[in-house]
Formats: C-alpha cells, structure tokens, sequence
C-alpha cells in the first residue's frame, strides 16, 4: 500500500522534475536573450562575440545606458501603463457587447475589426501623423497612448469576446431579475469573472505599447519624448554602431517590465467561470 | 472619466472627415505665399539622421554656432534613425511642415529635387564653386544646385598590417594581386578578404568600386566590364578567399570581422577608423586595386548635404540658406571632416587636411576623384542600384553568370 | 443547465427582457441605447485610426502615387495599372509562394509549440509563473535587437548555432542559414516561430484556465485522461480562443515584414521576399506608392478570406 506521505513525496517530485523541464525550455528559448547579454558585454560595440561567455566582459556598455536612458525608461512605462488602462476601458465593454448582445450587424463588425487588423503599420502611422498634426497630438504622451491603445483596441475586442462568448447568460440575467442596471451588471459580475482575459489582453496591450517603434518615431518631432525604443538609436548610427550599449539598454529595460509582467501572470488564477455559476 | 474618454475620441472622430477633407489631396505647393523677407527669424528646424552620440551633440553645435552666427537664436535639431528619414521627410511634406534646413545622403538629393522639394541654392547666391565634382554632381540636377555637402567619405581597402607582413603579402594593386593575396591570407578561421554584398543600396554602393574600376557604367549593365566585375567578386568567393556570408553582412558586420581577425584585408570607409582605433587595430589603407595598368581606380561619393526644403516661408528659407553656406565655411568643414571621419569637400582645403590628419591622406586623394552614384543618372539611380545589387546576389548564390546576370536582374 | 452544458455550447445569448414580463417602453429604449454605448467608444476609435487609412490604401492602388505627389497633391488616376504591373511581375508568384510557406510554417510551428506548452503549464509546480511570465521576455525586446542577436546567432562561420551544432557532431559542414537561398526562408520561418510562441503560450494558458477543473474531474471518473482528455474534454472547450488565436496569428504574420528586413533584407537573391515586404519596398523604397498599395490590398484580400472562414467558425459556434 502506497502510504498518503509516500504518495506526497511523488506528487512533489514530480512538481519539481516539471520546474526542472520549464527551466530548461525557458533557457531554450531564451537563449537569444543570453547571447544579447553576451553581445551587451563585449569591449568592443560589435556584434560578433568571440565565444559563449566574454572574455573580458565590460560594463561600459551599461554605464552607458545607465546615464542616458534614464528618463526614456519612465517614458516607455508611462505610454505603455497608459495604453493598458485605456485600451481595456474601451475595449472590454465592446467585447462584452459583441458576444453577448444580438446585435443584426455584429458580423459587419467583427469584420470591420478583423479587416482593420490587415492594415499595414506604416499606412496607419502615415495617415496618423496627418491627423495628429491638425489636432495637436504630436510630441504628446497622451497623444502616444491614445494611438497605442486604439492600435490594441480591435486585438482586444477579438480576444476578450472569444472569452465573453463563454460568459453563462444565466447568472447576468439573475442579476438583472434582481434589479440590477444593465451597467451594472456588467461592471460587478462579468468584469470579474472575466479577470483573465482582461488581465491577457493588458498584458498584451503593454507589450504593444511597449515595443512600439512605428508611432513613437512618427508621432514625435522633437527629440524630447523619446521611449526606449526610439532612445537605442543614440548608439546606432547610419554608419556606426555601439551594440554593447544598444543590447545593455535593452537588458536594463526589460527589468521593471518583467517584473510587471511575473505580477499579472500571478493574477490568471483557474477556472474562474467554473466557481461562479454555482 | 469615461465621459472624458468618450469626448475625446468623439472629437478625434469628428475631426478624422475634416482632415479627410482638408488634407485629402493636399494644395499645391505655393512658395514665397508667407512670410516677408524683412521679417526677422528667431529659430529654424533642422532634420537629420545623426542620431548617435557623439554625432548627434557635434553637429547640434555646430548647427548652433551658425546659428548664432547668422542671428537666429534656436536652432531646433532633430535627427530620425537612418532609414526612416525620407518617410519621415514624406510624412511632413504632405502635411506642409517640412523642416527649414534638411540633411539629404547624396544618392537622393536629385529624386528629392525632381519632386519638387527642395530650393535651388543658385537663388540664394549659393554656388559650389571649388568643391570636388563628385558632390557638385551629386547635388546638381536639371542644372541647378540643391545641396551643398561639407565633408565626404568612399571605400578602401584595409589591411591587417601585421598579417600581410607575416605572410610576406604586399596590399594589391591589380586585381590579380588581390586574388593571389586574399588566397594566401586565407587561413584557418582567418578570411582574406571581406565585403559587403547584401541586397540593398549597401550591397550596390560596394560593387561599385570594381564596376567602375573595371570601366564598367551604371547606364549599360550587361557590358562585359560590368560582367568582369561580376567576375571578381565570383572568384573571391569562390576561392574560399571571402566567407559566402558576405551576402548577408553589412558593412558595420565587415567591419566586425576585420577587427575579430576573422579577414584579413576589408572594403570599407574612414568611418570605421574610430572604431579600429579603440580596438587597437593596426591597419593599413590602400585603394581599390585596378583590373588592367590603364585603368584608376574609382570609388563612389558618400556623404551626406544640407538643403533647404521649399517652405512657402521666404524669410525663413533665405536664412535657412545663410545656415547651409554657414556649415560649409573653411572651419567647419575641417571640423566636420576631424570629428566625423570625412574629407572636407572644398579641393583648396586637401593639403592642409592632409597635413592635419596625416592618416587620411589616401581617402583625401581618393574623395577628389570619387564618382557621384547619380551622377548620370539622377532620379533613375535607385532602380539601377536594385539591378545592381540583385544581379551581385544572383552571381553569388550561384543562380547566374557573370556575363547574364544583369539581364536576368532586369538591367535594360 | 448543469454547469458542463452551460459551458461547451458556447450560450446563445437568451433573448433579452422578452421572456420575462415586459419592461415599460422608456425602459426598453434606455436599454438598448445603453447597449450601443457599450460599443460607441470602440467603434469610434476605429474608425478614426483605421478607417482613413483603409480608404487611403485603396484609393492610392488606383492612383500613380509618386515623390511628386507628396509634394503637390496630384496623383492621378490610373485604374488597374498598379495591380496588373505588380501581378504580371516575375517576383511576384514567388513572393506568393513565399508568403504561403512562411505563413503556413509560422503557425504551424507556433501553435503546436504553444499548445505544448501551455498544457505543459496548465499543472501547478513551484516558479510556475515567474517562468510562464519569462517566456514573454523575448516581446519585451525591440525588434532591430532580437534580429541583431539572430542574425549573430545564424552566421554561418562564427555563428554560435552553428558552432555548436558542428561541435556536438551533428552537422559536418556550417550550415548556410542566412545565405543560401535554400535555407534562409527556413531561418526566417524558424525566427518567426521563435518570436509567435510567447503570443499563442500566453493566450492559450488563459484559455486552457477557463475550462472549469470539475469537467476534468467528471471526464476522470468516466476513464478519460491524458490524450483522451485532451481531445473530449479541452480541445471542444478550447473552440473560441483557438479559432482567434489562429485567426489572428494568420493575420498577423501576413504582415510580418521587420524580422525579415532585419535578417536578410528580402535577399539572398530574393529568396525570403514576401508580398509583405515586396509592398514595404516598393513604397519607401522605390517610392512607387501606388504600386506598394497595390501589393498591401492584396495581402489584405487574402486575410479576408480567412476572415470569412473565422466568422463562419464562430457564429456556427454561437448557434449551437
């Protein structure tokens, strides 16, 4: 007979041999990652280091990011912050709206959001500068936030329904037999238990923000609001290029994202449909 | 909250068919609409793409200086990562804010001024009289000036003084020599020789070396000397002498492999020097070697020149022209040429410069004799270029000869 | 309704205030006004960031949209020229090709990659979500950087991939991964690949915690588990977030053109052009932005058409 601590102890092992196998698929797949911190520690601004680990590691690379991309850093989190809380204000009733509400056109819709989807980034960016150029958007943290949220806002819609599609109508309808605004219950009962596709499509959202080239070089036209991607070309030139500095920033800025991101991870918790319709 | 949210995006939608409506085909442009010339002007907009320190901060004071020098108080200096400054010169061209003084690469100063954006210098009373007649050319188009560029740069070949030494190798001066030397060079994990041949206007600009040493000409590809060009760059690869890489390395990646050790002799300009300096680089510079003893070597113009885009501000665009002839005066041109790693393009400074900066008395030679890419063929060259560097990749992946491979590439 | 039923029929909605005693006619309006509100916010920001452009692209594919007109306006019309220049190219059918292959390879590798590891996350073990959230980290990097440390990666004399892979013996000769135009569209397939996981792990997770533990307990009693599991009880479950997942993965690599540029700039010899990147060169390269949009409201079309495919798989789902 298998005793109830002997069968604990293979629950645990097998726990840990499954922590053991994530760690390495993570260091598979990051290996990229390892091999920019190699490149961020080279002496000499190359890309072309010499073996798996610098033989003379310098640091100038992060000194250097360190000093000048400070306030770059704040910027990106900022816009991308910003464009998480509006995109799933915006976003999440819609979603709720197209999955759950019997609209005649919600196909055109679904299909006009799909459609906007296809469009190229760089039409997009063209045809935003003429119009933040006319009200006055450009070289503005808002005006980022607002383009980067309304970029996510259809990837948003499109994720967040597919989840809201299994939102049981029974429990909104008890809600609404008990007196309850149609608002209102959205707000109390179908936010929460769509916590993790909310919390998905943020994450999502930030990342956009984060990693967003297009709008930041289009929208700005001075040099004072520069995000991070925008803040490397400091070290690369037309003709030259500090690589070490490049990849340190980017190994820098990764850091307070990263941290964010483990955060919200946290918050996908199980089954969160299953608890509430009993 | 959500009310502000819902106002804000409602006005922006709202304004969206406006702007339709006023921006939609854009008017034509009307020079000279705004702005009297006796108005004084307190700042002036400058775009580039020197975005990397300590460019970025060296050219922002210059700008300054002259700035200050011409009466204009601020000079707002914004530079844009390399590839994205004509999108960006698009972007504000069609909404009328282009920017007063605008840095140009010179391939592209003539498609820029067939558009219609640019002003001719010759109405301000600018001229370049005395410059070397690569960048006059390159900046000329429909008989008229549109750019006057301070400082220049082109290609050469760089050795590994030390490992040519040890194998007993001279740099060569025909293409024979360079054949025999990068084979003998060839050694371990150690290349030759390495250039850039990648599918863009890098890969055509360092094919243009033995092209027109070779006596070949951008406006007839399928003639043998363009063939025989095709040839060389077959035969370093073939050889083994130049990695197969080389299709895929820009020239910054190049430049990485000659510092690495990985090649011992590369193509590449002065621009590198600072970085062969810090790596402690002992390196040698010789021009590109000839194919027959009748021929010169010819390499081709880079370098970048100041323009002033056509504003519709009268005012502005004269001072706009006092700041382009400001960055080209004597001293700052050396300044330019010392800190950049250029040659300062006015012929009467190349001795002084040759004294002053002794190590770059081959590019100094070398930039009074360089070619302008749109020299003949102005607008048209970017078309060219692609022919060019698609026929270079077609030999070199083994997928054409030299003799068809511009025909295949679609030369006319 | 137990709670499995309420669950896999992914619900038609019940008829709003019809069933039950009839709500006063104001009542009625302010709801369905209410209802509207929920997407008017949405709706205009789309329309406002998407709708110009669209209209743009299409009209500027029937327009010889030059340096020039960014200058004075004027572009004028010339019908089907665009379409029928950049068609009747001999580039082009590769570039479809390549657009298929890369596509098709993209999600492939993705999605079964994803799903893998999404299953393999969906059990609890220790670090379970710091390391789900480090699976992101590759998002967090700017494009220009991931391609600078690939194609260091990938070269084919001192790239470490190739290093190793000699090293460990399993090649004898380097492998000419951004070289050979046999090889680089598989590199960039395989990069792709690399960049897509994080994006269909994360969301797959999300949606494999939806499904309710009790169904996997109810399937457990009756026998079922591990594959078996999978395919009755997850894959159904899984219906909406798949088909998006998939849907908007197609879309999106059909665009995908900053990961190529950055490996190979559309070379060597044209092997890794995609009708993507073909649009992007054409118009900011060449400067013929009429033929580049062209080129883009082709790729668009295509997209349309697994558009369609998607809206017809969901609302099948909706009416069951």
């Amino acid at each position: 007979m298998v005793t109830h601590q002997q069968r604990l102890a293979a629950r645990q092992t097998r726990r840990g041999l499954r922590t053991g196998i994530a760690i390495v698929l993570l260091a598979l797949m990051l290996f990229p990652v390892y091999w920019m911190l190699n490149i961020s520690l080279q002496p000499s601004g190359g890309t072309l280091p010499s073996s798996f680990f610098p033989p003379q590691p310098s640091l100038a690379g992060y000194t250097t990011a360190i000093q000048d991309q400070g306030q770059n850093l704040v910027t990106s989190m900022v816009i991308a912050v910003g464009t998480v809380v509006l995109t799933l204000l915006i976003a999440t009733p819609c979603a709720y709206a197209l999955a759950q509400f019997r609209f005649r056109w919600i196909s055109w819709a679904l299909l006009a959001i799909l459609i906007s989807q296809m469009i190229p980034g760089i039409v997009i960016a063209n045809a935003l500068y003429t119009l933040y150029e006319n009200i006055g958007l450009l070289n503005s943290i808002p005006g980022l936030i607002i383009a980067n949220a309304a970029h996510a806002v259809p990837f948003g819609i499109l994720i967040m329904r597919s989840f809201m599609l299994g939102v049981p109508t029974s429990i909104v309808e008890a809600a609404r037999v008990d007196g309850a605004g149609l608002v209102r219950a959205f707000l109390s009962i179908v936010v929460p238990i769509s916590r993790n596709s909310l919390i998905t499509v943020g994450l999502f959202a930030f990342l956009f923000a984060w990693g967003d080239f297009l709008f930041a070089l289009t929208l700005t036209t001075e040099g004072d609001i520069t995000p991070v991607t925008l803040g490397i070309y400091t070290y690369l030139g037309s003709h030259i290029s500090n690589w070490s500095a490049v990849m340190a920033t980017a190994m820098l800025a990764s850091i307070p994202a990263i941290i964010l991101l483990v955060i919200a991870q946290k918050y996908i918790a199980a089954g969160a449909t299953g608890g509430a319709v009993k | 909250m959500i009310k502000k949210r819902l106002a804000a995006a409602a006005a922006m939608a709202t304004l969206a068919p406006l702007t339709l409506a006023a921006c939609g085909g854009g008017g034509s442009n009307e020079p000279g609409s705004e702005g009297s010339a006796s108005e004084a002007v307190s700042s002036l907009t400058v775009l580039d793409y020197y975005t990397e320190s300590p460019s970025h901060s060296q050219i922002g004071d210059q700008l300054q200086k002259c700035g200050t020098s011409i009466g204009v108080a601020t000079v707002d200096h914004q530079s844009v990562p390399g590839p994205t400054l004509i999108q960006k010169v698009l972007q504000q061209a069609s909404s009328k804010t282009l920017p007063d003084v605008l840095m140009l690469d010179n391939p592209d100063i003539q498609q820029i001024a067939e558009a219609g954006a640019l002003m001719p210098l010759g109405d301000f009373g600018l001229n370049a009289d005395g410059y070397a007649p690569g960048p006059v050319s390159a900046a000329t188009f429909d008989g008229q000036l549109y750019g006057l560029q301070p400082g220049a740069n082109t290609l050469a070949i760089f050795y590994h003084k030390d490992v040519l030494a040890k194998a007993g190798v001279q740099p060569p001066k025909t293409w024979a020599e360079l054949k025999t030397a990068a084979k003998k060079l060839t050694s371990g994990k150690q290349y030759g020789f390495a250039f850039n041949a990648t599918a863009d206007y890098e890969g055509a600009w360092q094919f243009l070396p033995p092209m027109w040493t070779n006596g070949g000409d951008e406006t007839d590809l399928k003639s043998p000397q363009v063939a025989g060009a095709l040839q060389l760059w077959k035969d370093l690869v073939d050889d083994g002498s130049v990695s197969k890489s080389a299709v895929n390395w820009k020239q910054a990646d190049v430049n990485d492999q000659f510092i690495a050790g990985k090649a011992a002799m590369m193509l590449n300009g002065p621009w590198q020097i600072p970085s062969l300096q810090k790596a402690k680089v002992d390196f040698g510079v010789a021009p590109f070697p000839v194919n027959t003893p009748d021929q010169t070597s010819i390499a081709p113009l880079g370098g970048e020149a100041w323009t002033v885009p056509v504003t519709g501000d009268n005012a502005k665009m004269a001072k706009a022209a006092e700041l382009v002839k400001c960055m080209n005066t004597d001293e700052n041109q050396m300044l330019r040429a010392k800190q950049g790693g250029l040659v300062p393009t006015k012929l009467a400074l190349a001795e002084q410069y040759k004294t002053e900066v002794p190590s770059m008395a081959g590019f100094t030679d070398a930039v009074a004799n360089a070619r302008a890419r749109t020299g003949k063929l102005g607008p048209k060259w970017p078309d060219t270029a692609k022919v060019i560097y698609t026929g270079m990749q077609l030999v070199l992946t083994d997928q054409a000869a030299p003799a068809d491979a511009m025909a295949k590439a679609g030369a006319s | 309704m137990s709670d499995a039923e309420t669950l896999t029929t992914a619900t038609e909605p019940t008829r709003p205030s019809s069933d039950t005693a009839p709500a006063p006619r104001r009542g009625r309006r302010g709801e369905e006004i209410a209802k509207v509100l929920f997407v008017v916010p949405a709706a205009l920001t789309i329309i406002a960031l998407f709708g110009y452009p669209v209209v743009k692209n299409l009209a500027m594919s029937f327009q010889n949209y030059t340096l020039r007109t960014f200058i004075n306006g004027e572009a004028p019309w010339v019908g089907l020229q665009n379409y029928v220049a950049v068609v009747t190219e001999e580039l082009f059918s590769k570039a479809l090709v390549n657009t298929a292959l890369f596509t098709i390879g993209s999600i492939i590798g993705q999605f079964v990659i994803g799903m893998l590891l999404a299953l393999f996350f969906h059990k609890n073990f220790p670090l379970n979500g710091v390391l789900r959230a480090l699976f992101l980290l590759p998002w967090l990097l700017p494009l220009i950087v991931s391609s600078a440390a690939w194609r260091a990666i990938l070269e084919q004399d001192s790239g470490v991939l190739n290093v190793t892979l000699e090293g460990l013996g399993i090649i004898n000769a380097p492998i000419p991964w951004l070289t050979s135009p046999d090889v680089a569209l598989i590199a960039v397939i395989l990069v792709n690949i690399w960049i897509g996981i994080p994006f269909n792990l994360t969301l797959l997770y999300s949606g494999l915690q939806e499904i309710p533990d009790e169904l996997y307990e109810a399937g457990a009693l009756d026998g079922a588990s591990g594959w078996k599991a999978f395919w009755n009880i997850t894959w159904p479950n899984l219906h909406a977030v798949v088909s998006v997942v998939l849907m908007l993965g197609v879309i999106y690599t059909l665009k995908v053109i900053d990961i190529i540029l950055g490996l190979t700039q559309g070379g060597p010899a044209n092997a890794t052009q995609t009708i993507a990147t073909q649009s992007y060169q054409r118009s900011f390269v060449e400067f013929k932005f009429g033929q580049g949009a062209a080129l883009s409201n082709i790729l668009i079309l295509i997209s349309l058409v697994f558009a369609i495919v998607y809206l017809r798989a969901t609302r099948r789902q909706v009416d069951e």
